[in-house]
């Protein structure tokens, strides 16, 4: 059937299409993605160091870290093929430039003197067997003035990946398609749309808002505060706006020694039934949700304002920091790859199927 | 033909065409021989051609009265009855090749007004003329002009597109440009697009500036070989190619309508350019549907064979063209276009390729998710109007397949727990009608619950509208169903060994859920809202459909109204509730009678004996009330003793509900009574009973228009055995079935 070739459907496969597609046992997908609700994972593994440097080119990593990167979703990419990225770049170079001069067609593959586009693997980032490679997507530009040996500068970057993806839904999909549902980009507005467009033409794939919600930021400030057995975090910062006249801000820090004891003392309960447990750490939601609710009665109790009445908005240690619009920034490469397997199930969730 | 696609099919038609022509105008040339022996001293307009055939080059042209008197000749029959296609192969030729000079080229051009056709040869030597020879470019822009203007008259294109090379040499020609693009536009094909032509193109461009033609053009290569060039095209620049055929417009028009031929279609464009004004009003089109694009970058291994004789569906303008270029469309990049047009619908219904569903499917959830749920830039509640026009769409394309979509159902699943029930009501009660088949064991968490909500916290034109859609989708279950079994040739006992991943058993479970879970509803629905009889309507609508499923649908499931649905339909005060209750009870009565017929033939074909007690209790009732004056509640689920009926202080409780006294049919009764005694001053409804009137009364009921009373009476009740006397004491013994001289055929068993 994947030939496209096409016959006429008699009523009788319809029927039985539509029974299908609704039971979802013949098509992989089809498992009903409704009548089986994907959730958030209530319990992960607790971040660990990694020596990611092994795996991953240190130029690469000096490019993914310490930027503030705009999270986007992105469904399943059609024909997508690692091996064709220098087309793409020839293509996306190409309709860079007709966009940018409307009514000037242009040819692909000829040489662009405003906008170069280059399309590269950045490999080592994908953890298990599923997840596809990263791919790494710069546009560069030489400034109008610049002299004639200046290198040209990177004004537009971005990455798709996906890093430890549900293994049951990424098997799922046809091969034709390839789930690469974190996009990460920086650079301004007007190219990120471009680089978007053609993405969604070229792939027939579609990007929507990915926002750090709630729970999400609850995760990563557990997860952050957790790392402190390993890396000093200075400290834990959060900002809370609450909805009164006028709008009150609170930006709630506290000390990383400090928020360890906490996070160790919620953890303790919880940590003697799963004591015996192989060395693998797991952290539980209930754990999360029990740290949250100790840094908010501490505040209460001193400032009788009830945090919980608010919206937490953004993150912030020295691991990184994350706000709730949707933007991240990672300023050590040591847990790189659990903050980024929190996203990538983030959008995942936001899968339409 | 400017329209038509250029497409490797055609070329036979159109080179069968030809020899059609040549061997017509061989007869014709040689019958004109003859003819012209004859005649060639008496036609002048056969003398005037012969003089431009064989004029010999050089001779002076001004002061020249033989070629004046000889073009007048020419242009009175070319302006009254238009130019055969010899008369114009001759006439181009002449002024083409310039024999007399330049000064006539541009008077002959104007009278150049086909009758028929133009011959393809004629344009092909004047094109090669215009090399050769030095026309002014004044009448060069004339002639290129004619040509776009006379495409669609031209007999046959193959030799055209065989000089397209030729042609196009023409580009650089900055006179010319603009009508050698249009030309090529016309006349290009995916083999014509070449790289070097592109790249002379663009040389052009930069040369002449952002010119539309030229960006026509590319746009056309693009849609051939999006792999070579890309473009953008502005919103202003979206006309399309300047209407060149004005000098001749208004005579070929007369021509043709004197010659009574259907007059050739202008020369428009089928130039799609991309609407964007709609999309720049907001910052996130999702719901714009995305424009039919072709692939750009291909397979590797497919680029070669099979993609060069792919169809681009872009290119596709016509049903007749669908039909002729089925087997090789090339699917656009994105599924999601396809909504877009009728034609790629119908396509759509053929495509089986599991990936091009899937992509539309997640094209389609992003946009109802987007839109509805993550709502990230407003979503539905900042522009209804946009939302509502695309579930339109959504709904209309639904309704063209007859099926909804996967995504859009796990869209409504989780719309449903979130949605206030009157955001764009029409449209996702539709969507929700369209939902297929689920298993019985989630339709509760799925469906019901969410409705379930929805309806007790919501307006009576809600719950109306909601047990509706319930009917719809209960019809549509029941019709998949029936085309399904039947089309199979599936023996409806059969089950669990077939193709199909839900058995009956399960389907009949999920369809028995759905007529109880809507049995719930109405009853506390009917409660709620004071047993209104709109609500009691739309609830009569829905078991019309359930009462016929074995017969109409071939189910082999039959389930009862619960109490609260029946008796409030009995105890209506408008008799078009009666009526239609009594009609519903007698489809049970026919449904269940051919039921129990089949059970006795097939195998494994059971009715529950529940469902007849059931209906045997209702059918009692209902005999027993309007016949016999008798509330009588057989094995009664609900029942009043006779102490407290009597406390009500109303005089002979029991006959209140007969058909005399109903007061839903009261006033007829009266009116029955004006009309049986118009003397009687004192009104006596019981005298009715008596069993003359009483027949004469039911005739007056039917006359009514009461067909489901009339059709419940006729099946039901033996008339033979009339109401004997008062009958309202004598009869009490009648919940015996049987010993009921009342009731035809029992059914309990």
């Amino acid at each position: 059937p994947h030939s496209g070739v096409v016959k006429r459907r008699s009523k009788s496969q319809s029927y039985r299409r539509s029974i299908r597609t609704c039971f979802g046992v013949a098509s992989g997908l089809g498992l009903t993605p409704a009548l089986t609700a994907r959730r958030m994972n209530t319990s992960r593994k607790a971040p660990r160091s990694q020596n990611i440097t092994e795996k991953v080119k240190p130029e690469h990593l000096e490019l993914l870290v310490k930027t503030e990167w705009q999270l986007s979703y992105v469904t399943p990419l059609y024909q997508f093929r690692h091996t064709q990225l220098k087309s793409y770049s020839r293509q996306l170079s190409a309709f860079i430039a007709a966009e940018k001069q409307e009514g000037l067609a242009v040819e692909v593959g000829g040489l662009q003197n405003t906008f170069k586009v280059s399309f590269s693997v950045l490999q080592g980032l994908a953890e298990t067997s599923d997840d596809p490679e990263t791919v790494l997507i710069q546009v560069q530009s030489k400034p109008m003035f610049a002299r004639q040996e200046d290198p040209p500068k990177t004004v537009w970057c971005g990455w798709l990946s996906c890093i430890n993806g549900n293994p049951e839904y990424l098997q799922s999909l046809p091969k034709d398609f390839t789930c690469l549902p974190l996009f990460c980009s920086k650079g301004a507005e007007d190219l990120s749309s471009l680089v978007k467009s053609w993405l969604q033409r070229t792939f027939d794939c579609c990007f929507g808002p990915l926002d750090i919600n709630q729970t999400t930021l609850q995760w990563l400030a557990a997860l952050w505060t957790n790392c402190h057995m390993e890396t000093n975090i200075q400290n834990l910062k959060m900002i809370w706006t609450l909805p009164v006249l006028p709008p009150l801000q609170v930006t709630y820090t506290v000390d990383s020694d400090d928020v360890l004891d906490l996070w160790r003392s919620t953890r303790e309960s919880s940590a003697e039934k799963s004591r015996e447990a192989e060395d693998e750490v797991c952290i539980d939601f209930s754990e999360v949700t029990r740290f949250m609710q100790g840094l908010m009665s501490h505040f209460y109790r001193h400032f009788r304002v009830d945090l919980s009445a608010g919206e937490l908005n953004q993150v912030s240690s020295a691991l990184g920091s994350a706000k709730v619009n949707g933007k991240i920034k990672i300023s050590s490469s040591r847990y790189l790859i659990s903050i980024f397997s929190l996203l990538t199930e983030c959008a995942l969730l936001k899968m339409p199927i | 033909m400017a329209t038509q696609l250029n497409l490797s099919d055609s070329d036979s038609s159109d080179l069968s065409d030809q020899s059609v022509f040549t061997r017509r105008s061989n007869r014709s040339l040689r019958i004109a021989e003859q003819e012209r022996r004859k005649k060639e001293e008496e036609d002048p307009f056969v003398l005037a051609l012969k003089y431009f055939s064989e004029v010999e080059a050089g001779t002076p042209a001004t002061g020249n009265d033989e070629l004046e008197n000889n073009l007048v000749r020419v242009e009175k029959v070319a302006f009254s009855r238009g130019l055969s296609p010899e008369a114009i192969s001759v006439m181009l030729d002449f002024a083409m090749s310039l024999r007399m000079g330049s000064s006539p080229c541009a008077r002959v051009l104007k009278c150049l007004l086909p009758a028929s056709v133009v011959p393809q040869e004629a344009v092909v030597r004047a094109i090669v003329w215009l090399t050769v020879r030095k026309l002014p470019i004044s009448t060069q822009v004339l002639f290129m002009k004619w040509v776009l203007t006379v495409f669609d008259m031209i007999d046959a294109k193959d030799k055209l597109r065989a000089i397209y090379g030729f042609i196009f040499s023409f580009v650089t020609d900055e006179n010319l440009c603009p009508f050698i693009c249009h030309l090529l536009y016309l006349l290009t094909r995916k083999e014509n697009v070449r790289v070097f032509r592109v790249r002379k193109l663009l040389e052009q461009q930069s040369k002449l500036g952002r010119q539309p033609y030229l960006l026509y053009l590319l746009s056309l290569y693009k849609v051939f070989c999006p792999e070579l060039v890309t473009l953008s095209i502005p919103s202003r620049m979206k006309s399309g190619f300047k209407n060149h055929i004005s000098p001749w417009k208004s005579a070929l028009i007369a021509v043709q309508k004197r010659n009574d031929m259907q007059v050739a279609s202008s020369i428009s464009l089928a130039f799609a350019v991309r609407d964007k004004t709609a999309s720049r009003k907001r910052k996130h089109a999702h719901l714009d549907l995305p424009s039919l694009n072709p692939v750009t970058i291909k397979e590797p291994q497919a680029a070669q064979s099979s993609s060069r004789k792919l169809v681009p569906m872009q290119q596709i303008q016509s049903f007749a063209q669908l039909l002729q270029n089925m087997h090789r469309i090339e699917l656009p990049a994105q599924m999601g276009s396809l909504l877009g047009s009728s034609l790629a619908l119908q396509y759509l219904d053929c495509v089986q390729d599991e990936s091009a569903l899937l992509r539309l499917n997640f094209w389609l959830g992003y946009t109802l998710h987007e839109e509805f749920l993550f709502c990230s830039d407003g979503g539905a509640n900042k522009n209804p109007e946009e939302a509502l026009q695309f579930l339109n769409r959504l709904l209309s394309v639904q309704h063209f397949l007859q099926e909804g979509f996967n995504s859009s159902d796990a869209f409504m699943y989780k719309f449903l727990n979130v949605w206030d029930g009157s955001l764009l009501r029409p449209q996702i009660l539709g969507l929700l009608s369209n939902i297929p088949v689920i298993p019985s064991s989630q339709i509760k968490t799925l469906l019901f619950d969410p409705l379930m909500q929805l309806f007790f916290t919501s307006s009576l034109f809600f719950k109306c509208g909601l047990i509706e859609c319930l009917n719809h989708m209960l019809l549509k279950w029941l019709t998949w169903h029936s085309a399904y079994a039947l089309e199979d040739d599936l023996d409806i006992s059969l089950n669990s060994h077939t193709s199909i991943n839900i058995t009956l058993s399960g389907f009949k479970d999920s369809v028995m859920e759905l007529v109880h879970f809507v049995g719930r509803l109405a009853s506390v629905g009917l409660q709620l809202e004071d047993c209104h009889s709109l609500l009691l309507s739309f609830i009569l609508d829905f078991y019309e459909t359930v009462c016929d499923t074995f017969l109409k649908f071939g189910l082999p499931l039959v389930v009862m109204p619960p109490p609260g649905v029946f008796y409030p339909a009995f105890f209506a005060a408008d008799p078009v509730s009666v009526d239609r209750l009594a009609f519903i009870m007698h489809r049970y009565k026919v449904n269940l009678t051919s039921a129990k017929r089949q059970e006795k033939v097939t195998e494994g074909f059971h009715i529950s004996r529940q469902t007849f007690r059931e209906f045997n209790r209702y059918q009692v009732f209902l005999v027993n009330c309007l016949w016999n004056s008798n509330m009588c509640y057989p094995e009664a689920d609900v029942r009043l003793s006779d102490e407290l009926l009597a406390k009500s202080g109303v005089p002979q409780f029991s006959t209140r509900f007969d058909l005399i006294h109903h007061p839903a049919f009261v006033s007829y009764a009266l009116d029955f009574h004006h009309k049986c005694w118009p003397g009687r001053k004192d009104t006596d409804l019981n005298s009715i009973k008596q069993s003359k009137p009483w027949n004469w009364y039911l005739e007056y009921l039917f006359t009514q228009g009461f067909d489901g009373l009339k059709d419940f009476v006729q099946n039901s009740i033996n008339q033979r055995v009339m109401m004997a006397g008062d009958g309202c004491d004598n009869v009490t013994q009648s919940q015996k079935l049987g010993s009921a001289p009342h009731i035809k055929q029992p059914l309990l068993s």
